[in-house]
Formats: C-alpha cells, structure tokens, sequence
C-alpha cells in the first residue's frame, strides 16, 4: 500500500467493502516509516502502539457492519506542538523535555473522532520559529525530493511525512507562512485558514494574533476533507470564531468560471528565481483559461511586512514563552542561588539560538522606550496592511500570488544568517497579518525537480472558496 | 539603530535570559542588523492609523461561563500535579 497512490475516500471505500483491513494499511506506513524515516527524518516520536489498537478497533467496527467515519482508519502525522494526551511533546525544543500533555488539543481530537490514526509527531522548528526545520533541537528534516534541501518550516516534519507517503494527512500550524512555505517545497497541499476558524486550544502558542492549525494532503480533497473536519467554534479558545462552518466538500467540483483573481505587483519582485515566475505565469494562463477575471491589483504596503511581522511574531512570543521557566514544564536547570536563577539557567539551557534571539527581539521591541517605536508602530501598520486587503478584496475575489520567491534551498545555506532566512517568508506573512485563508498548491517542478508551490488567498472565512479554485487547478494542471 | 553588548545584557536580564559572554557580540550584530531592517517603519506615515490588536470585526472573544465544564477525553491537569515545587524565593537579608 502507497499511501501516495490512493486518496483518503478511496482508502475508507476500500475498508468498507472489506478489500483492504485498517491493520494492514498501519502496518505498511510504519514499514514506509522505517523505509524512509531514516533519510528524511520527518517525526520526533512514533505512537505504534497506539496506532495499532486504534486500527484493530476500526476493523472490529467494520467486521460488526458498523458505519464508519469519513476519516476512519486514514493515517495521519501531527506536528509536535500539538497536545495528544499521553504522547510527548516537544515543540522541537530541549525546554520541553519530559512534558507529556494530559489533554488532547481540539484539532487533533476531532480528527481522531472523525476516525483518524495518528501514527506520530513531526519535527518542527523550535517553538515553530523558523522556515527551514533546522533550527529543531534534535535533529532537521530533510526534503524527500531532494535530501540536500530543507523541506520548508516551521512544519517542515508535517509536509515531509505527507510528500514521502509516511502519512496521508497531517496538521500543522502557520504564524508567518509555516504550513505553506513547506507545502511548496515539499511539493503537497497545505491550507492556513482564517484566523480563528480553526480551535488553537492544545497549540502551543508562539504568536496568539498569528497562529493558526492547518492540514496538508497530496491532494486539494484530501486537504478539504480534514479542514471540514477541524473547523469550527470551541469553547476552549476563546478567540475561536463562533461562525457558521460553509461546507467545503460539496461545491469543490463546482466551476470557478468568472471568479476574479487579484495579481499583486508588489509580489513579483526582483530576486525572484525566473523559473518561479515562469511557473507562475502559466498559473494565471490556466485561470484564464478556465474562465477566471485575472487583474494586476496593488498592495502598497508588501514591503513593509517582514518588519511588521518581525515585531509582533517576536513580542507575543517573547510574552507567551515566558511560561517556560522550570517551574511547570520540562527540564529545570540551576536553583541553588535561588528562583531568578533557577529561571535563567533553566531558559539559557532548554532554548536554542534562534529561540532566544526571537525573545530577546520581542522584549527588546516591548521595553520602556521603545514599545512606542517598534511595537505600536507594528500594530498601525498592521493596520495598513489589513486596508490593502479590504480595498483589494472589493475588487478582486481572490489573490494569486508565489508561495516563495525560490524553491527549496540547500540545508545550511542560510542557517547563518537569520535576516535572509526571515525575508524568505515575504509571500506568506501578509496573510498571516490580515488573518486571511491561505492554501499553497504544487504547480509543477523547475528544472532540478524541486517542487513549486503557488498560493492563493482570499478573503477571510472564504475557505471554500479557496478550497474550490485550488481543486479546479490541480484538476487542469494534472490534464496539462 | 545599534544594539550595544550592554543593551543584550539589559534584555536579556528582562526576559530572564543569561547569555553567555561569548555569545553577546554574535547577538549584538545580528540584533543590529534585523532592528535596522524593521526601522524601514520608520517611513510609514501612521500618524491617523488605529493599531490592529483583533483582525476580525464583530467577533468578540469567546468567554464561557466560570463552571467546571467535561469535555471528551477531558484533561487530567490538577489530577496528576498538585504542587510545584520551587527553590526558595524569599531570602534573609
């Protein structure tokens, strides 16, 4: 069984009709697992055992002519930022060390109701801080198209697991382009949706304003298949959006004839690798073939949303990442000149590099003397960069743009230098700014095979919308 | 603006961080160099501009009532762990 050859409704069809047993489906991913895991280096913790007994459960089920779920038996990998009661979780980071969550997070509880197996975790950035998955503690994750390249972050584990049929759907969260900047790399689908729209109940935080779990798949169905599954209202977040859900599955085939896409031209900007832009410009040729209304639209304040980005990721993250002291989490280092000691030995020890940079930025962004200058000088601009949405969005129904100005790069290439490292996430941030749905979309390889991903954003709670072009695309595209 | 290997020590202080001697020049740099970026804000004209703290309009955080509410596979915080034990946080003088 290659998980890269079938699709999950065909997977559960399959199960139904007693071709194909829930057992035997784990069993090939975990020997795909050992396979392959070695080089890429996806997951941080497997949960076999678990797997198995879930597996065994759903095949009773089946063997009892019960009904099933619309996601039974499909396997999945969870980015380890995630809680899943009784498994470990890392977040990538040292700090985290032992901590084994008693409590499910909302996203991956409802996708285990919806029948999936969770067969592990997957690397990431630490704390979700980086575009690369190489600033994870323990070891990076490798681009299964190409083992000399990174796959993306800070998902970096969650779109490797999907692209090297380690898992068929997995979850991840975007707080700067961190699901799609990995779709694109690793050549899968990968959809951030409205901010709110999916509960963060059971994330680990990084950025509250910008965090936002998403799922990727090998296909656009599949990827609206588990979205349908994880949105809506919770409780447990209280900045979850108590809106009504739009299904997302039914209108996927409709047509997109009409539809007017926003081609930004503050995005393609010099420095952009030609075959990017090539590949790009067959995009919008395909939309406009299929009947869409293709226009240049301008978002003048592009330029502005690294540092925009820059400022607020690092404040909140310097203030939600204050709770890792020692006192309740992980490892706990020093002590014996008392608390304060206790607190910086223990912070000093389990973060890595490019975590405490981050802080310090954002405390720095945040101190006496300069909250004015940088932090509340990001907000207004954020506030900017919400306006150019919204007087886009009255023109146009959705945005094209790259995913990323390169395609994947070599492990190591920018490793030090964390300035160029954030300037590649310049396609993706915005999104995250305005609280807008993004998805990431492979079209097509550039010459060395490496995928190249194109994005679509739209305005916010148009996921189905969104969910509909991209089908529409992949359709087209896999015809071309 | 540069950032000075005294202005490291201050926020690091700040944020409960110690950083190693050796490690405050590198950081020093780099923090210089990515504070210079972001003063391209600098240019912005924001002086009518409201701050964004929430995105979206007419959602209002979600505040449920204070009871002690199940949910499936409820958590087991405050079951498993009472106390945290800490080192000592008053000393004499």
């Amino acid at each position: 069984m290659n998980l890269k050859n079938i699709t999950a409704d065909k997977l559960v069809a399959l199960y139904k009709n007693g071709d194909l047993s829930v057992t035997e489906v784990i069993r090939s991913v975990f020997d795909e697992i050992d396979r392959t895991d070695k080089d890429v280096h996806a997951y941080i913790t497997l949960c076999k055992e678990r797997a198995f007994e879930d597996a065994r459960r759903i095949d009773s089920k089946i063997a009892a002519g019960e009904s099933l779920e619309p996601l039974s038996g499909v396997p999945v990998a969870i980015k380890d930022n995630m809680a899943l009661r009784d498994v470990p979780t890392s977040c990538g980071s040292k700090m985290l060390e032992g901590y084994t969550p008693p409590y499910t997070a909302t996203a991956v509880e409802r996708l285990r109701t919806a029948g999936a197996i969770v067969v592990g975790k997957t690397n990431m950035d630490e704390f979700a801080m980086g575009s690369s998955t190489e600033n994870s503690a323990f070891f990076a994750t490798r681009n299964p198209h190409n083992l000399d390249c990174v796959p993306g972050g800070s998902s970096g584990g969650s779109a490797a697991a999907v692209a090297a049929g380690m898992a068929m759907i997995s979850l991840g969260s975007d707080t700067g382009g961190s699901i799609r900047t990995p779709a694109a790399f690793c050549g899968v689908a990968g959809i951030k949706p409205t901010y709110g729209r999916v509960s963060r109940y059971g994330l680990v935080a990084f950025a509250s304003s910008l965090d936002q779990i998403g799922p990727f798949a090998k296909s656009v169905r599949e990827c609206a298949q588990a979205l349908e599954v994880i949105c809506g209202f919770d409780h447990f977040d209280s900045t979850s959006a108590d809106i009504p859900v739009e299904p997302l599955l039914r209108d996927l085939e409709h047509s997109v004839k009409d539809v007017r896409i926003g081609i930004p031209r503050e995005y393609f900007i010099p420095g952009m690798d030609p075959e990017v832009k090539a590949r790009l410009e067959k995009c919008i040729k395909v939309y406009e073939d299929m009947g869409c209304k293709l226009e240049e639209i301008s978002l003048p304040h592009t330029e502005q949303a690294i540092a925009t980005y820059y400022l607020i990721a690092t404040a909140e993250a310097s203030s939600n990442l204050a709770r890792y002291d020692g006192v309740r989490y992980g490892v706990r280092k020093g002590g014996d000149a008392g608390l304060n000691d206790m607190y910086r030995k223990t912070r000093m020890n389990g973060f890595g590099k490019e975590v405490k940079r981050r802080i310090l930025l954002g405390t720095y962004a945040l101190s006496a003397g300069y909250y004015d200058a940088y932090y509340l000088k990001a907000l207004k601009v954020r506030t900017l960069i919400l306006q150019d949405f919204r007087k886009a969005f009255e023109r146009v129904d959705m945005i094209l743009t790259p995913t990323s100005p390169t395609v994947a790069f070599r492990i190591g290439e920018k490793a030090d230098d964390p300035l160029s490292m954030y300037l590649s996430d310049i396609f993706t941030i915005t999104c995250n700014l305005a609280g807008l749905p993004g998805i990431s979309i492979p079209c097509g390889k550039n010459s060395a095979g490496l995928p190249i991903g194109m994005q679509l954003l739209a305005n916010h709670f148009q996921e189905a919308l969104l969910l509909r072009a991209a089908f529409n695309f992949e359709k087209a595209f896999l015809v071309q | 603006m540069k950032i000075t290997e005294t202005e490291v020590e201050y926020v690091a202080k700040l944020a409960n961080l110690e950083v190693h001697e050796d490690e405050r020049a590198e950081l020093a740099e780099q923090l210089s160099r990515i504070v210079e970026y972001v003063e391209q804000l600098n240019k912005v004209d924001v002086s009518s501009v409201e701050p964004t703290t929430q995105i979206l309009d007419g959602i209002k955080h979600a505040v449920r009532d204070d009871r002690v509410a199940a949910r499936t596979g409820s958590s087991d915080a405050g079951k498993t762990v009472k106390l945290f034990k800490v080192p000592k946080v008053i000393t004499e003088r």
